[in-house]
Order: C-alpha cells, then structure tokens, then sequence
C-alpha cells in the first residue's frame, strides 16, 4: 500500500499525441487490474470520480444526453463549466465535453482487466501539461480500484508529486518544447 | 493581506498576450492550463515580482455584459501607473494601438486611454509631482 506521502510517479509512458494539422489530441492508454464494469462506475459516478479525477460532477456521467455541472479540482480560480454526455455504451465508451474540450474513454476488456484509452483534444501548447495530469489521476485511480486508495492528486497538489518531470518527459516524447512551464516563467522574469 | 494580482477580461487569450506583451511591453509571467482552463499572467519588466496581471478568458456571460457596459461608457477596466505617459503614449501608438484619449491633464495627474483590441479600455496615469 502506497501510503499519499509517499507517492511518487513513474517514467512518462503510454501517450502518444495525434497530430491534426493545429487540432492535436492526447491519446492515453492505461491498463487496469480491474473489469471494464468496475472501471466504468469509476469514470461515470460523482462519488467515485472525487476520489480521482481532475474535476467534480454533480450528476452520473453513465447516462447519455445527461447534463452536469462539471467543477475543476484545484485550479486557481473556481472554473466550473456545464457538460453534456453525448456517448454512454457502458462498459465499454463515454464520450462527453469539458469546456471546448472532448473527452472520450474507452474500455476494452483486456487479460481479465481493463485496458482503457482516453482521448483529450488539449491544445498543444499544453498537451504535455495534459499528460502529466492524467499519469498521476491514473495512478490514483489504479490505487482507488485496488481498495488502496493514495488519496486525489491534482491541481497545484500534483507539483509535490513529479508533475514537473512528466511534464517534461512527455514534452519530449511528443517533440515539443515547454516554454510554459510555470517554473520556468518564473525564472525567466 | 496583500495585492499581488489583478484582473481583466479578454475574448481571446493569445491575442490579449500578444498585445499586452508585443504592444505594451509586459513579460510573461505564469502560463499553464488544466483541462480547458489556461492561467495567463504578465508582470511588468520594471516590476518582476510585482503584482501581477491575469488575462483572464471572458467566457461568462455576466462578465461579457459588464464588460461590455463599461467599455461602452468609456470606463477603464484597469488602470496602469506611469511615469512618462506621453513617452507612453508615443511608444505605444507606434506599435499599432489606438488610444480613445491621448495624454490628458485633468486633476492630479495625466491620464489616456487605449484599446486593448480585446473588450477593454486601459487608462495609463501619470501622477502630477508638485514642487514645493
């Protein structure tokens, strides 16, 4: 059991970035000990998705055409946008809208777990600053579904927890620089 | 307590960080996003650790009206000091912008007022020094 503290991420892994013309999107993959049913209610119920996700919902994401108000976890400002499910084939895709973004999960049932995809069309410029985020909620979610949960990490929270160097790593691996990151603006002034 | 950061509107966030950094001449401060959400600052150069300002996405509605009301009445949304407006305001109107009112003595100080191309008037104040 891996106790919050102490937790720390591993090497950046298992992105890959679709590239569009300017439209670019972050392609995640994470593989779960868990069935796509258990890892369902964890991406679909408000109660589950506190314990994880970047954001809080006020209504079941399971359902489609349901609408919620959806409230980012620990960014500076209270950020709270409306989102629509516009997808729900459980267990298996869930596609809704966060702000100007779309996400879409998928989950395939895979050597009697789950492996799940997330796409996430984050603009570029912060696309490595995406990938970081979600490696650590994954994490989380991991320790969540295996009833050892580290407790949720996101926000200014996850700069305790190796944001930076995911941020970085996953900066090269997509072949981008990161001139924003927010280290570094400081510096820079 | 103590004010380390202040805020404007814009419609567009690059184009805001284009003219308040290319055009008025502030740096880059904080930039980093979380989901849909982009944290965007800028610092004045004579200031690095001053207060700072957030280019903020105007993507409420009630903040739209508002800022559109005040524009209208020719109110500023923010207020930057100076101590050399006129420079200011050569510098400036050579880079592109246009001011709604050029450099103005009125009670105190020298104010004008420019368009910052994203919803807001921007008034620069030069406070009035007087000798004993």
């Amino acid at each position: 059991m891996t106790d919050h503290a102490q937790y720390a991420p591993g090497p950046a892994g298992g992105a890959q970035v679709r590239k569009d013309g300017e439209k670019w999107t972050l392609i995640l993959v994470r593989e779960l000990r868990h069935s796509p049913e258990k890892v369902w209610q964890a991406l679909t119920d408000p109660a589950h998705l506190r314990e994880w996700a970047p954001f809080e919902v006020d209504g079941n994401l399971g359902t489609v055409g349901t609408t919620a108000k959806l409230t980012a976890v620990g960014a500076p400002t209270p950020q709270v946008t409306k989102t629509t499910v516009t997808r729900a084939d459980a267990p298996k895709l869930l596609e809704y809208n966060w702000g100007a973004q779309d996400i879409r999960w998928q989950l395939e049932a895979y050597g009697g777990g789950t492996r799940l995809t997330l796409w996430h069309n984050i603009d570029r410029r912060f696309i490595s600053m995406g990938a970081a985020g979600w490696h650590i909620c994954f994490d989380v979610l991991d320790g969540v579904l295996s009833g050892t949960p580290i407790g949720r990490i996101v926000g200014r929270e996850a700069m305790k927890f190796g944001w930076r160097r995911l941020n970085s790593e996953y900066a090269k691996q997509f072949g981008i620089e990161t001139p924003n990151r927010p280290s570094q603006a400081a510096q820079e002034s | 307590m103590k004010i380390k950061l202040t805020s404007v509107y814009v419609d567009d966030q690059d184009k805001a960080l284009r003219f308040y950094t290319e055009v008025l001449g502030f740096a880059k401060k904080a930039d980093f996003s979380q989901g849909p959400f982009r944290w965007l600052t800028v610092a004045s150069p004579e200031e690095p650790s001053g207060t700072e300002l957030q280019l903020a996405l105007n993507n409420n509605p009630a903040a739209k009206a508002y800022q559109q009301a005040i524009f209208q009445q020719s109110q500023p949304a923010t207020m930057f000091y100076t101590d050399d407006v006129k420079g200011d305001y050569e510098r400036i109107t050579a880079r592109g912008a246009v001011f709604t009112m050029p450099p103005t003595d009125v009670t105190g100080s020298t104010i004008a007022m420019l368009n910052d191309t994203c919803g807001n008037l921007i008034q620069l104040t030069q406070l009035a020094r007087y000798s004993r």
